[in-house]
């Protein structure tokens, strides 16, 4: 009896162990509970805070840092180009703005997860100039497999000269 | 179960407990981090495309409705929009089986100017907010199936019936080379994203006229910039391609032939 109450505990703990690295499925929604994060959300980015429309895109801060913004939603990345120096460490806060999706920029080995209620923060240094497409590679629903953005690297003296200013993309116009 | 075996087997309880509150307790500890303070960058002007926002608020409000006084309100709307919800004039648009939250939120955005449009603007202004709840229930209600007078604009028949493989093409698998997701993936009947109206039974001269509002920056009450970002790839002959099919009734889930 002991031996199968012991077998039970460890199958439970090996379970829950298994539940554990599913982070945002078990460990975040914890987090949230225990009165983490400052509740970012998802259905007010446009009216205020630092996602808003005229805020998304590529902004230059002090001393030539680059920071990238952008929404994840399904099931379109917003902005859908973005464009950033090359050689620059470039900073993405990302975010959702329904169901968890994942940036991931093929060619290179970097990717970001946006989960709604959450800023994801991570800073790449992209060295090779290029095109690169940006898929997302967390299922979202049913547009999930056309949800493709698009990363610029391009020299950075090009970025510069690209409309100084404004949060920059490389959207067509 | 003899003395010994119950003494060597409390360790392993700790040590099993210690395991578990270490595996939760590392990526709790790493979520701390998980958003640092914003960096400090200079903000271009604030733009807000719609002040309409999907919180449990607004849903409330749309969804206490009523259906009858709709009814009696539409008197209003019928002279334009047609008595059963189609229009006879093909740039005006049909209303008939428009999802709730989308017909509330144009009008708001009708109201507040955030959608631009002179004859709009006038009529919801004209409305109070609890009127657009009561009207957006009875036209979510009306049927879209047959056409007893005969004289809506839709159907129309397609100028060039060989587009119509362009835009299925779109409608259903959408491009993802260029990252255009399909339109039913959003706008029905495949799945519907919170505001996205239904186009299958959405006269083809009013929808060729909203992608190119869309496209060129005339239209730009879509919250964060979702239809906008897709209209603004598609090609003069998609767009043609896309109105037209779906004008003539042809788009997925039409059942109104
Ligand atoms: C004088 C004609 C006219 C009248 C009367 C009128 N509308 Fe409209 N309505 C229009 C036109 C034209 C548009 C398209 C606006 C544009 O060009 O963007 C429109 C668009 C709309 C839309 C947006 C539809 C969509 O698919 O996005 C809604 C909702 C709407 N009207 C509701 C109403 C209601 C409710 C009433 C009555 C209280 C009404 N309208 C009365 C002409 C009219
Ligand atoms: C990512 C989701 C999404 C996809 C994919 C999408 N749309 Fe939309 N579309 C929307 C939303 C949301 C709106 C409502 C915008 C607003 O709030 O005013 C919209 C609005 C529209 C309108 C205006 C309708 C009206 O009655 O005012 C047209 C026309 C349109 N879309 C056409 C298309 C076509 C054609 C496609 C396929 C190429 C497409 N959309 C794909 C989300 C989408
Ligand atoms: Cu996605």
């Amino acid at each position: 009896m002991k031996k199968r109450i012991g077998f039970v505990a460890a199958m439970a703990v090996v379970g829950l162990a298994f539940l554990s690295i599913r982070y945002y499925e078990v460990d975040l929604p914890i987090w949230h509970l225990l009165g983490g994060g400052k509740g970012l959300d998802p259905a007010t980015l446009h009216l205020r805070g630092e996602f808003v429309e005229s805020n998304l895109g590529a902004a230059e801060g002090p001393a030539g840092s680059v920071t990238v913004r952008m929404i994840a939603q399904q099931f379109v990345f917003v902005p859908q180009c973005i464009v950033v120096p090359a050689d620059v460490a470039v900073t993405f806060r990302v975010t959702s703005a329904d169901a968890v999706h994942m940036l991931s920029f093929l060619g290179t080995n970097y990717g970001l997860r946006a989960v709604p209620g959450e800023v994801n923060q991570a800073t790449f240094t992209f060295t090779k100039p290029g095109e690169f497409k940006v898929p997302c590679h967390e299922f979202c629903g049913a547009g999930h497999y056309a949800m493709r953005g698009q990363l610029h690297v391009v020299p950075r003296d090009q970025f510069a000269s690209l409309l100084p200013g404004e949060r920059r993309t490389c959207e067509p116009r | 179960m003899s003395h010994a075996s119950r003494v060597s087997r409390a360790p392993t309880a700790v040590f099993w407990l210690a395991t578990l509150l270490g595996l939760f307790a590392i990526p709790l500890s790493l979520a701390k981090n998980h958003s640092p303070a914003q960096p400090a960058n200079s903000t271009p002007p604030l733009r807000i495309p719609s002040d309409v926002a999907w919180t449990q608020e607004t849903l409330t409000i749309i969804s206490s409705g009523d259906s009858f006084r709709g009814l009696l309100l539409a008197r209003r709307c019928n002279h334009c929009h047609g008595e059963e919800g189609f229009s006879s004039v093909p740039a005006y648009p049909n209303l008939a089986g428009l999802d709730r939250l989308s017909f509330w939120k144009q009008v708001e955005d009708f109201r507040s100017g955030k959608r631009i449009s002179p004859i709009m603007q006038t009529i919801a202004e004209g409305l109070a907010a609890r009127d657009s709840a009561d009207l957006a229930a009875y036209y979510a209600l009306l049927p879209t199936a047959s056409d007893p007078l005969e004289n809506r604009a839709f159907p129309q028949p397609m100028q060039d019936p060989s587009r119509a493989t362009i835009a299925i093409r779109l409608i259903v698998f959408g491009d993802g080379q260029r990252g255009i997701p399909p339109c039913q993936s959003c706008h029905g009947p495949v799945s519907y994203v919170k505001g996205a109206p239904r186009l299958d039974v959405q006269n083809g001269t009013y929808l060729a006229e909203q992608l190119d509002h869309f496209s060129n920056g005339s239209r730009t009450n879509d919250i964060n910039v979702r239809m906008r970002s897709i209209a603004i790839q598609l090609t003069a002959e998609e767009k043609t391609a896309l109105s037209e099919c779906y004008g003539a009734g042809l788009g997925p889930g039409a059942n109104s032939r």
